[in-house]
């Protein structure tokens, strides 16, 4: 028995004698070259983005180290890291409008990172902490996009209302030259491809007052549901149509993610998509699709409440944990600012991805040499109304599930239940939003 | 002289060798305790307090968190009956179509291990991927079931936007990952049986049908009864399947318990209330697997 605890002893001291000198060489290798960790989505926009961080990164001797994660664990697992008191497992992360109003007291405020006042104002609103300091650095914009195969219609041949976006489907179908006319995803979490685009389109919202965005307002307001008002049953009545009458969108689309509803449209089956405009690049991807340059960007097709075509603009953008160390967070905004400061970078995203970059200035300069961002920016940036495309209190994912799972209830039974359903789901969105 | 180890006290009285032996077991244990024991009285502790996850105040708020569960409709009327309904299903499936196959890879004949082979693949293919490609094979566009259904000249169906046909998508990924794992306990039990009554049955002269139904049958019971309170249990808390190929949709239709609890827990954020719902459903599946193993041992006593 003795030489198996002889044996187990030089095991354990050997291990700790390993373990002391590669920590000795760490803290060399430390002293050489400092690191920044950056947890992320594996995605050409937020790459294209780190690369312009990479150049940063060698001239200033420090490592860039990326972990990219999966988008559909991505905001649970940074969640539960900001707020375990393991805040230093990254030092830059992916932040998404969605999230400002949950990581609003993790993140250190980053209005001194220099360039920020050459960014969009207005997706900014989600991303306030209660002291009002700013908890991002934009990094491209994801803005919904009106997407039609311009190799079948000439730009004014293109919808403006519903009602022509029926029709104009219905005729290329009819001729032969695509499938179906609209796809867009609408399963959970791609409610935007359909229900909500028409839905501002057609000047109506989820929660009343319609547009409103104030918590105080709309928690005084008991989170009242809008989806019983007129204008809802519309877009819910709209899309049932679509489907089951007028058969301009496949019968599978209420469980369709945009994996899916891009996959029909880069197939060159569809004639319509509405999607992020951070997609464009895929669809001028020759590898993975079928219509590269046959696609091109209008403004949203209107429905009978409204008179204007309407747009949403947000952003996607880089957050910094409040628990990493002075010296990290300094590098951290260094390493951001430059990202916000690098034209040709930024430029070069746009080309290579189609990620509309966060520093506006540019796009005058991008617009005038490139017919692409011209397109974009008249299909999205220059339309007026722009409206938020979430909510920013605490239980909005509980509420964007309780909307979703009754539109797609809605959508699953008879067209005349419509209102019905509509009006059971009510109480449901209502108690999702108070956390009851 | 006496030796260095003899002269050495033994540490909590033991002596050396199970001293050695608690060294060796003590990586396991240590493992055991952390990922495992910790993890649930840490979840079981959230289950009590108001434990956002964006926001742990972690303030004890009692029973609040499993009364909103254990008082939600879409739990009590769509959730559970979803899972049992699921698990009744998968395991009868499974069970039937393993014991089959079991029963003709227990025959001699030409290209068996080939056969074997190939019914054994699905074991190797993690349920996660096996639903991503399941998912795609009932897309109503590229989906190849549709095209089958077209060569029968049937019309196309859109497999995941109405409950019933989802979870028949859901179903056929489950059995065709397990049946597999039945079948391969069910051919050892098969082979271990004593061949006596089996020889037995043969001078008799019995039909195939009466030594399956009056000698295979009953002494596989044992067999079977694991087999079924096993995979029960982890058919209970299936979720990967369930996530990647219908998400609980349309609107909750095929929601089962673990992706409630995970709603709750980690789309909602909600950690004590997702807490709550996981206790919940440990107590459930105890209860079911005590109730069901006694019901499942009494027929094994009655077989014999």
């Amino acid at each position: 028995m003795d030489w198996k605890l002889t044996a187990l002893r030089r095991t354990a001291t050997a291990a700790a004698v390993a373990a002391a000198v590669a920590v000795g060489f760490a803290a060399d290798a430390g002293a050489q070259q400092r690191e920044l960790k950056v947890g992320y989505q594996k995605h050409p926009i937020q790459d294209a983005s780190l690369d312009m961080m990479e150049k940063w990164a060698k001239a200033n001797n420090v490592k860039l180290t990326r972990i990219p994660m999966a988008y559909s664990v991505f905001m649970e697992k940074v969640t539960a890291t900001l707020t375990s008191g393991a805040g230093d497992q990254f030092d830059i992360i992916w932040h998404n409008d969605d999230w400002g109003q949950l990581w609003e007291k993790w993140l250190e405020p980053t209005d001194d990172v220099a360039g920020i006042g050459n960014v969009d104002k207005w997706p900014l609103d989600a991303f306030w902490s209660a002291d009002r300091k700013l908890t991002v650095v934009p990094m491209a914009h994801t803005v919904g996009t009106f997407f039609y195969r311009s190799d079948l219609l000439k730009p004014e041949e293109v919808p403006k209302t519903f009602a022509e976006l029926v029709a104009t489907g219905q005729r290329l179908q009819k001729e032969g030259k695509v499938k179906w006319g609209y796809v867009g995803g609408m399963a959970m979490n791609n409610t935007w491809f359909s229900f909500w685009w028409t839905m501002w389109a057609n000047n109506c919202d989820i929660l009343k007052p319609l547009f409103e965005r104030d918590n105080a307002k709309l928690k005084a307001a008991n989170f009242e549901p809008a989806i019983t008002e007129p204008c809802h049953r519309e877009i819910v009545e709209y899309w049932w149509d679509a489907i089951n009458t007028h058969k301009i969108s496949p019968p599978g689309m209420t469980a369709y993610t945009r994996n899916e509803a891009n996959a029909i449209f880069m197939a060159g089956d569809a004639a319509f998509t509405l999607v992020d405009s951070t997609h464009f690049g895929e669809f001028n991807d020759p590898r993975r699709s079928k219509i590269v340059g046959k696609v091109a960007m209008a403004p949203f097709p209107v429905g009978p409440r409204a008179q204007k075509p309407t747009s949403w603009n947000e952003i996607w953008g880089w957050g910094i944990p409040k628990g990493i160390s002075a010296e990290r967070k300094k590098l951290a905004k260094e390493a951001l600012a430059f990202m916000l400061g690098d034209e040709e970078g930024q430029m070069e995203m746009w080309k290579k991805t189609g990620g509309p970059p966060p520093n506006v200035r540019l796009w005058d300069k991008i617009a005038a040499q490139d017919a692409d961002f011209r397109m974009l920016k008249n299909a999205v940036f220059d339309q007026k109304p722009v409206t938020h495309s979430a909510y920013y209190f605490a239980e909005w994912p509980a509420v964007h599930k309780a909307y979703s799972d009754a539109v797609i209830a809605a959508m699953s039974g008879k067209r005349e239940d419509i209102g019905k359903v509509m009006q059971d789901n009510v109480e449901k969105i209502r108690r999702a939003a108070t956390g009851n | 002289m006496s030796s260095p180890t003899a002269t050495r006290r033994p540490f909590l009285g033991l002596d050396e060798k199970k001293r050695f032996m608690l060294a060796l077991i003590a990586p396991a244990v240590f493992a055991l305790v952390f990922f495992q024991i910790v993890p649930i009285f840490t979840g079981a502790n959230a289950s009590f307090r108001d434990w956002a996850l964006h926001d742990p105040k972690r303030t004890w708020v009692g029973l609040k968190n499993y009364l909103y569960v254990l008082r939600d409709p879409e739990f009590l009327f769509v959730v559970l009956p979803n899972t049992f309904g699921f698990m009744a299903a998968s395991v009868g499936c499974s069970l039937g179509l393993g014991l089959a196959l079991a029963l003709l890879l227990n025959r001699k004949f030409r290209g068996r291990w080939l056969v074997q082979t190939v019914i054994l693949l699905p074991l190797m293919v993690a349920p996660v991927i096996a639903a991503i490609m399941i998912r795609w094979m009932f897309n109503d566009q590229f989906g190849i079931v549709n095209v089958v259904l077209d060569l029968f000249g049937l019309a196309p169906v859109a497999w995941l936007t109405q409950r019933w046909t989802a979870f028949l998508a859901i179903l056929i990924t489950d059995v065709w990952l397990w049946t597999p794992w039945f079948t391969l306990l069910l051919l050892a039990g098969l082979q271990s049986l004593p061949p006596e009554p089996f020889e037995a049955a043969q001078i008799d002269a019995a039909t195939p049908w009466r030594v399956f139904r009056h000698i295979t049958l009953p002494m596989l019971r044992p067999v079977m009864v694991v087999c079924i309170v096993i995979r029960s249990i982890d058919a209970f808390r299936t979720f990967d399947i369930v996530w990647t190929i219908s998400g609980g949709g349309p609107a909750r239709a095929t929601e089962v318990f673990s992706i409630y609890a995970y709603v709750e827990a980690f789309q909602f954020l909600n950690f004590g209330r997702g807490s709550a719902a996981a206790v919940i459903g440990a107590f459930i599946i105890v209860f079911f697997a005590m109730g069901l193993y006694r019901i499942l041992n009494r027929w094994v006593e009655v077989s014999k």
